[in-house]
């Protein structure tokens, strides 16, 4: 998986969670929470639709390696390479 | 059988963290002794009709917009739409102390503020900073108990406003008696007068198969009349259950939302936790015919009130304590389509020793029964105006109908006075959701089960 579609995945996931999610002014290097008004109980929905779409097993230490679109993109690159 | 997660108890919270689950690990099972989902919210038939059990209103209400509300953040949680809820708000509600004052309250708090502004002038500016207070306070910190009377009292310097208050906020969901605990209040504070109530369009049966339907539909397995006889344990690790049929189910996890004391006795043990007088209640239905007009009533949706000189909301000394109570007409919501019949619901605290020692005595118990019907009756006739010679059915639950379909400990609807709010009761994979975790009313309830499945399961699995 390249990293733009990484970025989609992600993107796809939290739309997903909330359908009026704006990303027009999302900034890629900016937490995710403050910016689209994901709670905790939202975030983990993230970790678990990786989990179910592509078998990924996230450890609970890793969590604040999904802080922003950017990070994101950083930690799931070599876990998703052969996707 | 082996499955990744056992949940012990098809009531809201059971299902709802199922659901929660099976989004993603569709491999859960469900155990829940009864014939039917629900738990305390549930139904039954009689006299040809569907009757709801526990539900009046559900509070919590929120507008879509407001996506941090509990209500929002539950229905995000569980990937459910408003539309499939059909949300039905409540016209307005009453909290009347009888010859001394009256308190109206809709889903529009400021309505409620200026109404306190203008009965008790004088408490108004303490009303505000507790309002504040309120906004400003994290109930789900861990915390000692607070006497949230002490607070109101100290703020409002008026012995009825603060007692007018409270009742409402103890009849919806306080298991300890005479106070609440202040993280308790500010819950039930936000729930009742900041939020709302509403109800669904249909009953509490299109909500349960509405979320048995969205479950199932993920690959969730439910077994009914499957009682659990043990909990199997080994060094605080639970292995899995052994059922009343004697069939043996393993499992990763464990959820149960059996009640604490329950639980523990499924375990073999015994949760140590201090031993409180539990809360017991009787509920009546009166059916009318729905051109019944109720002369001091208006189209209230639900009236709590109290009639005695202090409001005394602990476990009687009597059978039942008619002095205070609520009374709900869950027709009388907005834009409901027109039902052939009108119900009356009252409901009054009561003692559960009482109703357990009529228990063998069949005959003594329905009369005890027929007279606690009566009696409210005549109460309720007080409040709303008269309609007894309009009463086409009654029927009444007792503690003990209530212990027995629920499997509550004394058929204390609101579960051990002594919470565990993290869910948490020193096993490696075992947790508690639902009443004994301290999340009241449905959305509570589901959001306890969510909330235990997303802090303690879902990362670990």
């Amino acid at each position: 998986m390249t990293r733009d579609a990484i970025k989609d995945l992600i993107l796809e996931i939290i739309e997903d969670i909330d359908e009026d999610a704006d990303f027009d002014t999302l900034e890629s290097d900016k937490p995710l929470r403050d910016q689209l008004d994901l709670d905790s109980m939202d975030f983990l929905d993230i970790v678990m639709e990786l989990r179910k779409r592509h078998k990924l097993q996230i450890p609970e230490e890793d969590y604040p390696e999904l802080a922003t679109l950017d990070s994101c993109v950083n930690y799931l690159d070599p876990l998703l390479k052969d996707a | 059988m082996h499955v990744p997660l056992i949940i012990i108890g098809g009531g809201l919270s059971g299902l709802a963290a199922a659901l929660r689950f099976a989004r993603f690990i569709p491999d859960v099972l469900i155990l829940e002794q009864h014939s039917r989902l629900g738990g305390l919210n549930s139904y039954y038939y009689r006299n040809k009709r569907l009757f709801e059990t526990g539900l009046h209103a559900i509070t919590n209400y929120a507008e879509p917009k407001d996506k941090k509300a509990p209500l929002n953040r539950l229905l995000r949680q569980l990937k459910i739409k408003r539309t499939e809820l059909d949300l039905h708000e409540q016209n307005h509600s009453e909290i009347r102390f009888e010859n001394r004052e009256s308190l109206r309250f809709s889903n529009d708090f400021s309505q409620f503020c200026k109404e306190i502004e203008l009965k008790f002038p004088s408490s108004y500016p303490g009303f505000t900073e507790l309002v504040s207070l309120v906004n400003a306070y994290d109930p789900f910190a861990p915390a000692v108990f607070i006497s949230a009377k002490k607070v109101i009292q100290d703020k409002l310097q008026n012995d009825l406003l603060t007692e007018m208050l409270l009742c409402p906020l103890m009849y919806y969901g306080s298991s300890v008696e005479n106070d609440m605990d202040l993280g308790q209040f500010v819950i039930m504070f936000r729930a009742i007068f900041q939020e709302g109530m509403f109800r669904p369009g249909g009953t509490i049966k299109d909500l349960l198969d509405l979320l048995e339907n969205h479950y199932k539909a993920y690959g969730g397995e439910i077994r009914t009349k499957s009682s659990v006889k043990q909990i199997i344990s080994e060094n605080k690790k639970v292995l899995g259950v052994v059922l009343e049929s004697g069939e043996e189910i393993r499992c990763d996890y464990m959820l149960s939302t059996a009640g604490s004391e329950e639980t523990f006795e499924l375990l073999g043990t015994k949760s140590g936790l201090k031993t409180l007088p539990r809360l017991g209640f009787v509920e009546t239905i009166f059916e009318v015919p729905p051109v019944t007009k109720l002369k001091k009533a208006d189209n209230n949706t639900i009236i709590f009130f109290n009639t005695a000189a202090k409001f005394n909301y602990s476990s009687p000394r009597e059978a039942v304590n008619f002095d205070s109570g609520v009374i709900c007409m869950p027709q009388n919501f907005q834009n409901l389509a027109p039902l052939p019949y009108k119900e009356i619901r009252t409901t009054h605290l009561a003692s559960y020793e009482h109703w357990k020692k009529l228990a063998e005595d069949k005959p003594a118990y329905e009369l005890l029964k027929d007279e606690t019907a009566r009696h409210s009756l005549s109460v309720a006739e007080k409040i709303l105006g008269n309609f007894a010679e309009n009463i086409v059915y009654r029927d009444t639950f007792t503690p003990l109908t209530i212990e027995r379909f629920t499997a509550k400990k004394e058929g204390a609807i609101y579960g051990n006075p002594s919470k565990i709010k993290d869910g948490n009761i020193g096993y490696e994979n075992l947790f508690l959701a639902g009443t004994d975790q301290g999340f009241l009313g449905i959305v509570g309830a589901m959001l306890s089960g969510v909330s235990i499945v997303n802090q303690h399961i879902l990362p670990r699995i």
